[in-house]
């Protein structure tokens, strides 16, 4: 029950891009088409997953026995970087279909914050691996949702009629706003708090 | 001179025009200290990284640049979240995760590789100032109107000063809660968008 | 049926005689609002009202738009807006709500036919937002209430009836909540709520009108109350909720979603799969919240949720026609 909750918490009461604020980029960036919001998502799901596992294992099995945990968030984010190359390499070479899937998402992955945010956020929670895990999963499903709600609705007013300040960007902001006002419906939810 | 200086706010403006440092921005956003504590962070951070950058480009080889430029940043970060955590743990608090990732903020790793990597040090100094001064302005007028319009007051400091009241006692009894919740946020950023097209005549 | 393709009806005559004909539907509920609630009720409903035509107004002007703003459809948001507050709320709120509508919710997204969420729900969930004390606390009791049926429940802080449920239920207090003469006011209107949501007997009145001109789709506003009963009434036997299923589906704001919002044809899906699969997620949506949620009710939350997922929905249930190539 404490990891549905944990879950449920990750993927809509605290819905990490409408509500938590991260991972804005890709979520402006890739949202006009629903295809590429797809792919994007699923490559976000694969390195969320996997990074937050490896930096929390480096985090409490070398950084905290070694007493350097001030050097937290230089080697997560090598770590992450470095993750996403790999990633990239090993698709390439072992699953074709993935990497052409997926490939050409994952170097604008490094940018994505929220990556890196869920790895820290990890540790301040003081999360075990399970709950790591759960929780990673739960952040980037909860992308995919926003991230493919919104491409389907920019799909849909491509060509209405927006009053010309406010197309393309801005229009996307508008949207977002409103998204997060009806994803305050869930706030409250088994008394998960926002 | 002054039209370069609206250009670089508006026609350049990192957060309202390209559409980076979003996530920072509506974060914090949610009063003007709040802003302005991010903002100055992003200040130290960026003015320093490049410094350090600047001075050390000749010894930073070509293909390693950046790793090192992130490692670089990320140790004046690191300086920043425990300075800030020692000093100001109300203001730690309420900017939480967002500290550790202006690590993450494309406008410092876009001015190390972008001005500081290849110009002196002087120059590198004065761009990180700069453009750390634009970040913080943005950020700050998007907190300065969610805090006057979503709690009544300007300039608030938990635990310190309660803010000037803007609008009077009947507002404060019922300010727009919505403007400091996330949708808020977003909302205000969408119409400075608008209006910063607007005014540089792009639309 | 009216509606055929996604950006519906466009030519004036035939807006303006769907508009009207939903403003004539509305009117039942206006009046009982009126006889159960007070003159506010009318107060706030006109205040509402020329608030959402004012702002397009301004806003068509401004622009150098053509002007709409006495196309009905203002109208129907401003009404529903009015509905959807309690009576005792100070006069800026519907103002403010029916500006936001309008302004954010359909103009800045290109004006009737292109808005994707329903204005009136979006400006209720932004005065909530907002206000929430105001949207929640301040409700009234109608001026004639039913009886002795809801005595026994603290009048002072005495909520709506879904209020009550969340946070006064007691065993005793639930025996009423589920008892005939309970069940029989919030049909005819006469309990605690937000002005026009509370009769179920006048918003049906309505709606049938509606259906019999085709104007509402009887899939979605069935899939909706329906999964609502059928949700709350499994749920009730096993002791999950507390309330039968017809205090459910007669309370809060299932009545006026069900029938006048779900069904706003800008914002809900164009197949009958599509609507279906709506109506249902929506139903679900707002059980979920009623019982584990944070608010007591979740009805309009539940509709522009399933906004959200209209253009997909579109997307998966519109059959390819031959030859069609995909862009």
């Amino acid at each position: 029950m404490d990891l549905f909750l944990l879950f449920l918490a990750a993927f809509l009461v605290n819905n990490i891009v409408l509500l938590r604020f991260l991972g804005l980029c890709p979520f402006f960036g890739v949202s006009s088409k629903l295809e590429t919001a797809i792919g994007m998502s699923m490559a976000v799901i694969f390195v969320m997953t996997l990074s937050s596992i490896i930096t929390w294992l480096l985090y409490n099995y070398i950084l905290v026995p070694l007493h350097l945990v001030y050097l937290r968030t230089a080697t997560f984010i090598l770590v992450i970087a470095s993750l996403v190359q790999f990633t990239e390499l090993f698709l390439k070479k072992s699953a074709p279909a993935l990497y052409k899937a997926l490939g050409i998402f994952l170097p604008l992955i490094t940018t994505n914050c929220a990556i890196l945010g869920v790895a820290f956020l990890n540790i301040d929670y003081g999360h075990s691996i399970i709950q790591t895990i759960v929780y990673a999963i739960g952040v980037a499903l909860g992308f995919m949702l926003a991230l493919v709600l919104m491409a389907g609705i920019r799909e849909r007013i491509e060509f209405a009629p927006i009053p010309k300040p406010f197309k393309g960007l801005p229009i996307a902001f508008i949207l977002a706003s409103l998204m997060a006002l009806a994803f305050l419906g869930f706030v409250g939810l088994f008394g998960l708090s926002l | 001179m002054f039209r370069h200086f609206v250009n670089g706010i508006l026609k350049e403006n990192p957060v309202l025009v390209l559409a980076i440092g979003l996530c920072p921005t509506l974060a914090v956003s949610t009063s003007a200290y709040n802003a302005l504590g991010m903002g100055v962070a992003v200040i130290f951070v960026l003015t320093m990284s490049n410094l350090i950058v600047s001075a050390a480009r000749k010894v930073i080889p070509q293909n390693l640049r950046i790793p090192i430029f992130i490692i670089i940043i990320s140790t004046f970060v690191t300086i920043t979240d425990y300075v800030m955590k020692a000093y100001l743990p109300e203001l730690a608090k309420n900017l939480g995760v967002f500290v550790p990732l202006i690590v993450v903020n494309c406008i410092i790793l876009g001015r190390a590789e972008g001005f500081a990597y290849k110009h002196s040090v002087p120059a590198a100094l004065l761009d990180g100032l700069g453009s750390g001064i634009g970040f913080t302005l943005v950020i700050f007028i998007i907190g300065s109107i969610r805090e006057i319009l979503g709690a009544g007051t300007w300039m608030s400091i938990p635990g310190g000063f309660e803010g000037f009241k803007v609008f009077g006692e009947g507002f404060l009894n019922y300010p727009v809660l919505f403007m400091i919740l996330p949708p808020g946020g977003f909302l205000v950023i969408a119409f400075l968008m608008a209006l910063s097209r607007k005014l540089t005549g792009e639309a | 049926m009216l509606v055929s393709s996604s950006p519906h009806i466009r030519t004036k005559e035939t807006i303006e005689s769907v508009m009207y004909a939903v403003v004539l539907a509305l009117m039942p509920a206006l009046l009982g609002a009126i006889y159960f609630f007070g003159l506010r009720a009318l107060f706030l409903t006109a205040l509402a009202v020329i608030s959402a035509v004012l702002t397009e107004y301004i806003y068509q002007k401004i622009t150098r738009r053509p002007i709409t703003a006495l196309d009905g459809s203002a109208i129907v948001t401003g009404i529903l807006l009015a509905f959807n507050i309690p009576v005792n709320s100070p006069w800026w709120l519907p103002v403010v709500g029916s500006f936001f509508a309008i302004l954010i919710v359909k103009q800045l997204f290109g004006g009737l036919g292109y808005n994707i969420f329903n204005p009136a729900l979006a400006g209720r969930a932004f005065l909530m937002a907002s206000w929430p004390s105001i949207m929640t606390g301040r409700w009234s009791a109608p001026i004639r209430p039913a009886g002795s049926t809801m005595s026994g429940i603290d009048v002072v802080t005495s909520a709506t009836p879904l209020g009550v449920l969340k946070y006064h239920a007691t065993p005793e207090v639930v025996a009423k909540l589920n008892s005939g003469p309970m069940l029989k006011a919030l049909f005819i209107g006469n309990t605690g709520g937000c002005l026009g949501e509370t009769s179920a007997l006048l918003l049906l009145l309505g709606a049938i009108f509606l259906l019999i001109k085709g104007i509402i789709d009887w899939r979605i506003s069935l899939g909706y109350i329906g999964s609502v009963f059928v949700l709350t009434g499994i749920f009730y036997l096993f002791g999950i909720t507390r309330a039968n299923p017809l205090f459910h589906i007669l309370s809060g704001g299932v009545m006026l979603g069900g029938l006048f919002m779900a069904t706003d044809m800008v914002t809900s899906p164009v197949t009958p799969l599509g609507r279906w699969i709506f109506a249902i997620g929506g139903g679900v949506i707002a059980v979920l919240i009623r019982i584990w949620g944070g608010y007591p009710e979740g009805v309009s939350y539940s509709i522009l949720l399933m906004n959200m997922v209209t253009p997909l929905l579109d997307r998966l249930t519109i059959p390819k026609r031959f030859g069609e190539v995909k862009k």
